[in-house]
């Protein structure tokens, strides 16, 4: 059985009704507990971010990040092993978006 | 000027128009009321087929899309109506099926009352759809709607869900429609690295033993040129996965066969001996790899799929390329060496020789008193002229289908794979129908499935769908009885079936039926059925204890694969 460790997954996400549970259902369908979750604005216009604190497997960490990024209204996801800071991709996200609005125009 | 109201159906359907869908399979019901209200104006702009039960309908859809690849489209209703496609959007979801359902909802006033029929739809397709959506505003509906056909048809596609409420359906706003296509928070074409197919092409160039193992990805893509283009300037030879099935015609002297565990020899043996693995819109289901920590040691494994959640998921790669299969595969080929590895190309020729003599032969080229459905198989084949679309349910007349069905045309071969859903076999051929009026389409089911969505005789004979339903006949579960006779000291716990008078069946339908007996009789009966473009079912009564060889049992390499129940290929 691969080592486990403490993870903190961080995603941006578009403020939809609903994503609560679609991003909760990846950790249950994982059988991964989910030891804290916070979920706020994110401090970029409209986009909220998630932070869970789980302890699990880095395979399974992988999965998760992958899997929460293929969801639609999911903009970016992140994972920091226990104590990084995890608040320091707030600008990348923020120059990513704009990259990605300007492809629309 | 102020421009009209239209109410929330009306908006619904001209929305629809303007996305390109002219079909629509549903059943109506007490929360979709005035989208069919309205679609009574729209009679002679969208066809809608009315299927005998949701399920149907959904399973249509499917096969629809994955004939004409454009998203399939379901009207329902709520509670019963919505959960009754649940099967089908799973299917969807694990197959990578475009299909957009569009599900009634209670007033939104009246959500979470647990008012008549309303169920939390969105909360139980949350898991198994690409994008599920409730539209509570008349005034989100154009967008909701072009979004969720952009999103089922670009990227990996998938099942949407929209959730409609009444109050959204009845409510009036201005006819405001943009087509979708862009998402900030979603790519629907990656852009390809061009370094990593450098690095793809480098490799490729150095192997000595490559294969390539492709998935549905090369239809989806439109890769089939690409692919053929690939594996002929390399001298590679090729495997395929079932739902990958007809993207290389099956005569192409590269395409070595089924990949699995009822693929052919050559597929799984070449890919156990190859030096590097190229493996192309595929997700290296287990029925492809076997057990999993003996597949293909010894070679180098690059993985292309749009997917990036499917990159080493189940197979470490030492290169994984985020790509649309075109794309990826025409730079690829376009770098690439010219290579003779002919040598490597017709080393299969002991695996295909073994085959012949202890599997296909006897399967095909029966000789006792009963027939083998591989014998019905290869006659159909034989009798379109490998010209028709076949489909096929799920079990023993799923895995014979895939193996001795020829193909020359791409979109040819459509099955319910991952999920493995038996009873979809009748409705996707409706919808493989619709899609392909002029084509002949061909099912072949067991009396399993058959009686799984045996209601949708109704709609074939409502829409007078020039359908061929064979079905091989045993009285039995078959592929679990086989499991039985195999792994389960023959046992054989309900797998039995006593089924009903198929003649009257199909005459209280208005279907011609022909009963096959006996072997004389099969082909003039096949070439009957084909005769026209009338529905039609040939019932055969086959070998009841066939069972389907070559075969990888469950939880062993490719490589040890079963001949008959006694023999093991050496």
């Amino acid at each position: 059985m691969e080592k486990e460790k403490h993870y903190i997954i961080t995603a941006y996400t578009e403020n939809q009704v609903g994503l609560l549970s679609t991003v909760a259902g990846l950790f249950t369908r994982r059988s991964i507990n989910i030891d804290a979750l916070r979920v706020f604005p994110s401090g970029i216009p409209g986009v909220h971010k998630f932070v869970v604190k789980t302890t699990t497997s880095e395979v399974k960490v992988r999965s998760i990040i992958l899997n929460l990024e293929k969801k639609v209204d999911v903009i970016k996801a992140f994972c920091y092993v226990d104590n990084e800071d995890f608040n320091k991709e707030l600008k990348d996200v923020s120059d990513y978006i704009k990259e990605r609005e300007a492809l629309c125009k | 000027m102020k421009q009209e109201q239209m109410t929330g159906s009306q908006i619904l359907l001209e929305t629809l128009m303007a996305e390109g869908v002219d079909t629509i399979f549903g059943y109506p019901g007490g929360s979709i009321m005035p989208v069919y209200d309205k679609l009574y104006d729209y009679k002679d702009k969208l066809r809608h087929i009315l299927v005998r039960h949701e399920q149907g309908a959904i399973h249509a859809a499917q096969g629809y899309a994955r004939t004409k690849g454009f998203p399939g489209t379901v009207i329902v209703t709520s509670g019963p109506g919505a959960t009754n496609v649940l099967t089908g959007v799973a299917d969807a979801m694990v197959d990578s099926t475009p299909v957009v359902v569009i599900a009634g909802q209670v007033s939104s006033t009246l959500l979470g009352t647990d008012a008549f029929q309303e169920t939390d739809l969105i909360g139980m397709t949350n898991p198994i759809t690409k994008w599920s959506y409730q539209i509570r505003k008349t005034e989100d509906i154009a967008w909701a709607v072009s979004r969720a056909y952009f999103i089922a048809s670009t990227g990996r596609p998938g099942p949407v869900v929209l959730d409609f409420t009444k109050d959204a359906q009845v409510g009036k706003a201005e006819f405001k429609y943009e087509k979708c296509n862009f998402i900030r928070s979603y790519i629907s074409k990656p852009v390809v690295d061009e370094s990593k197919i450098d690095e793809a092409v480098k490799m490729l160039d150095a192997s000595v033993r490559p294969f390539v193992v492709y998935g549905q990805g090369i239809l989806q893509s439109g890769a089939e040129k690409e692919l053929a283009a690939l594996l002929e300037k390399g001298d590679i030879p090729a495997g395929s996965t079932l739902l990958g099935l007809s993207a290389l015609a099956s005569d192409n002297p590269h395409f070595k066969g089924m990949l699995g565990m009822h693929g052919s020899i050559a597929s799984n043996v070449m890919s156990q001996q190859a030096d590097l693995i190229l493996a192309v819109g595929m997700r290296f289901d287990d029925r492809v790899t076997g057990k999993l920590d003996t597949y293909c040691k010894d070679a180098k494994v690059i993985h292309i799929d749009i997917d990036p959640s499917e990159l080493g998921k189940n197979v470490p790669v030492d290169l994984g390329i985020v790509a649309d299969a075109k794309d990826a595969l025409s730079r690829i080929v376009a770098k690439m060496a010219r290579k003779d590895r002919k040598a490597w190309l017709n080393s299969d020729k002991h695996c295909n020789e073994v085959e012949l003599q202890k599997v296909i032969i006897p399967e095909t080229k029966g000789t006792a008193d009963t027939i083998n459905p591989g014998e019905v198989v290869a006659t159909v084949a034989e009798v379109c002229g490998q010209d028709a679309i076949i489909l096929t349910d799920v079990g023993q007349n799923q895995m014979l289908g895939a193996r001795y069905s020829r193909f020359k045309r791409s979109r040819s071969f459509i099955s319910s794979g991952g999920l493995g859903t038996m009873g979809f076999g009748i409705p996707a051929t409706i919808g493989a129908k619709v899609a392909a009026p002029d084509r002949k389409v061909c099912l072949f089911v067991g009396d399993g499935g058959f009686q799984m969505t045996i209601q949708e005789l109704g709609t074939i004979m409502q829409e007078q769908l020039g359908v061929k339903l064979v079905l091989l006949n045993n009285n039995w579960l078959g592929n679990v009885r086989q499991w039985q006779e195999l792994f389960f000291k023959e046992r054989y716990s309900a797998t039995r079936m006593i089924n009903p008078d198929f003649e009257k069946i199909a005459q209280a339908y208005g279907i011609e039926r022909v009963l096959v007996e006996k072997r004389e009789d099969l082909r003039p009966a096949v070439e009957r059925m084909f005769a026209d473009d009338k529905p039609f079912i040939l019932d055969v009564h086959i070998t009841e204890a066939n069972m389907v060889f070559p075969m990888v049992p469950p939880g062993k390499p490719v490589s040890d694969i079963m001949l008959n129940a006694k023999e093991w290929y050496k």
